[in-house]
């Protein structure tokens, strides 16, 4: 078991967002997370990267506890993440950029410097390395996002929307990005809208719904599952106007 | 790049031979000085991003450190300096610890906070001159002094430790603790993310700008042998600081010695033509420099200056906005 959450739950006043998520994720894995607007998926993302403490529940990362430490501690640990809208350093190159993910295994600036070049290669910015990372559009962004999460060597990565605003064409490199970094042995956590998406990289899938873990298990029976087809398309109008 | 730091090494360390006389030799010495604070500064709010209003606490620690050991136990001021660091950098950790736990203003509202407490403080306390100040030796005893009627040796010396100061500024941003200031400048919640440990490198930056910028206080109460609540700990010491680097470039290595270049002939122009009552239109030059440079260049003069030569080596049209 590589990352365990136990009953996680989260509140924001007296609004629950999250209650009494569950999720073990094994080496080696790809899961996803899925579920409409405001079903509490983020918020779970949020409280596995450490950007958010549970308000109750436990996340165990590699038999270390991880429920209260900062996000830095689990980059260190080895969790990585993406942002949904990149946050890229706009002042720097995009080597410089993923140099920033590559100093936390390789102090040394040489080190780091190579183990950058050998990213940004592999995700496909090679030519472009010494640019300024502002002369990106949004798929160059995305990639770099990944590249710099790279960079830092995790064991495990969660991609926020990675894949959101790309086009059909763009969708298809990305995932195929996607299938390689997982070749390079490093678990993910997958959130996304695009069904596409989840359907040919998952493994596993949990649904969300209304802060709830409404579904989980694999794409293709998730996605014919009444309860999941509900919280994505509402219920049957005849349904609706008795509730 | 290599270029333009050997013509800079070389305009200063020939300037007091073409610009003689004690007027030109004391402005030398005043621009050098107001370069090696706002290098100082520029260390904590240029690179790493996080604006301090309040770095006249560390100036005004630097400058009373050397006349205090002179009035109370006679000894050479230079020992103050030290001193002076020690007690910056420990006013750096006070402040630094509980404020960079939280991002955006906390910070730049605290420095200021305590630089004004401390104002107060010290032109109330008669252990260190109260409103009246100090004064350092009027007549050199030994060497250690370092009391001199020409401004050409405080030249020289000033040079020196600007030239470390940039050195080393040079030598960090090239490393992790640079590109981990620029990513904790550019976004504080990606950098986390990446591993970044953003309040220990924060205090690191502040710190060792805090203990410089005690230095450049040492230096100017040396050179000047007087200090007052005023011109050690008032807030117009930050303003400048932050106004020199912020003309030539915040965050470039040149940027605070051409903000300097430029502001401390002005400044020495406005006060000449005008008498006493020039200190009070330099203000106002400040303030209409703050205007000018947030609505049209917030990067500063190199920035300025970068953008006009790409285009003229450039010379064809732009394809793609940035």
């Amino acid at each position: 078991m590589l990352l365990e959450a136990q009953s996680v739950s989260r509140a924001f006043g007296s609004f629950m967002a999250l209650s009494n998520a569950d999720l073990s994720v094994d080496e080696g894995e790809i899961i996803g997370l899925i579920g409409p607007n405001g079903a509490g998926k983020s918020t779970f993302f949020n409280c596995l990267v450490g950007d958010l403490v549970p308000t109750s529940g436990r996340v165990v990362f590699a038999e270390i506890d991880v429920t209260n430490a900062s996000p830095e501690a689990h980059a260190r640990l080895g969790i990585g993440r993406t942002f949904q809208v990149p946050a890229t350093f706009e002042e720097m190159t995009i080597l410089e950029n993923v140099m920033v993910g590559a100093f936390l295994r390789h102090p040394n600036r040489h080190d780091a410097r190579e183990k950058a070049r050998e990213i940004v290669a592999f995700v496909g910015l090679g030519g472009q390395a010494d640019q300024p990372a502002r002369s990106l559009g949004t798929p160059g962004r995305k990639r770099l996002e990944i590249a710099r999460v790279l960079a830092s060597e995790p064991r495990l990565i969660l991609l926020d929307e990675a894949l959101a605003g790309l086009t059909p064409v763009e969708i298809q490199t990305a995932i195929e990005l996607v299938r390689r970094i997982h070749q390079r042995g490093v678990t993910l956590v997958i959130v996304e809208h695009i069904m596409e998406v989840i359907l040919s990289l998952t493994q596993r899938v949990l649904v969300f719904n209304q802060g709830h873990t409404v579904a989980s298990g694999s794409p293709s029976d998730v996605v014919n599952d009444p309860a999941v087809i509900e919280a994505y398309l509402g219920r049957r109008r005849e349904k609706r106007r008795r509730a | 790049m290599k270029w333009s730091w050997l013509v800079v090494a070389a305009l200063l360390l020939l300037y007091p031979f073409v610009l003689t006389g004690a007027f030109y030799e004391r402005m030398g010495a005043d621009l050098l000085l107001a370069a090696i604070a706002a290098s100082a500064w520029n260390i904590v709010g240029g690179y790493a991003g996080q604006i301090s209003v309040g770095h006249a606490v560390f100036f005004g620690a630097g400058a009373y450190a050397p006349l205090l050991l002179y009035t109370q136990w006679q000894l050479p001021p230079v020992f103050g300096v030290p001193l002076g660091m020690l007690v910056s950098i420990l006013i750096a950790i006070i402040i630094g610890m509980p404020t960079f736990r939280l991002q955006g203003h906390y910070f730049s509202m605290a420095t200021i906070a305590v630089a004004e407490l401390v104002r107060i403080v010290v032109g109330n306390w008669d252990f260190v001159g109260a409103a009246i100040g100090m004064m350092g030796p009027a007549v050199p005893r030994t060497v250690l002094d370092l009391s001199f009627r020409s401004s050409i040796p405080y030249y020289y010396i000033f040079l020196a430790v600007l030239a470390l100061i940039l050195g080393l500024t040079h030598f960090l941003s090239r490393g992790r603790m640079g590109y981990y200031w620029r990513a904790i400048r550019a976004g504080e919640r990606a950098a986390r993310s990446l591993g970044v440990p953003v309040r220990r490198y924060k205090l690191y930056a502040l710190m060792l700008s805090a203990a410089f910028t005690s230095l450049a206080g040492s230096l100017y109460a040396l050179m000047i042998g007087f200090v007052d609540p005023e011109s050690g700990f008032g807030i117009l010491v930050s303003v400048e600081m932050i106004i020199t680097a912020a003309l030539g470039g915040v965050g470039t290595l040149l940027g605070p010695l051409l903000g300097a270049a430029i502001l401390v002939p002005l400044k020495m122009a406005t006060n000449s033509l005008f008498g006493g009552g020039g200190s009070g239109l330099t203000y106002i030059l400040y303030g209409g420099i703050i205007l000018v440079l947030a609505r049209f260049e917030p990067g500063g003069l190199l920035e300025l200056w970068r953008r006009v030569a790409a285009r003229a080596t450039r010379r064809k049209p732009v394809t793609h906005a940035a």
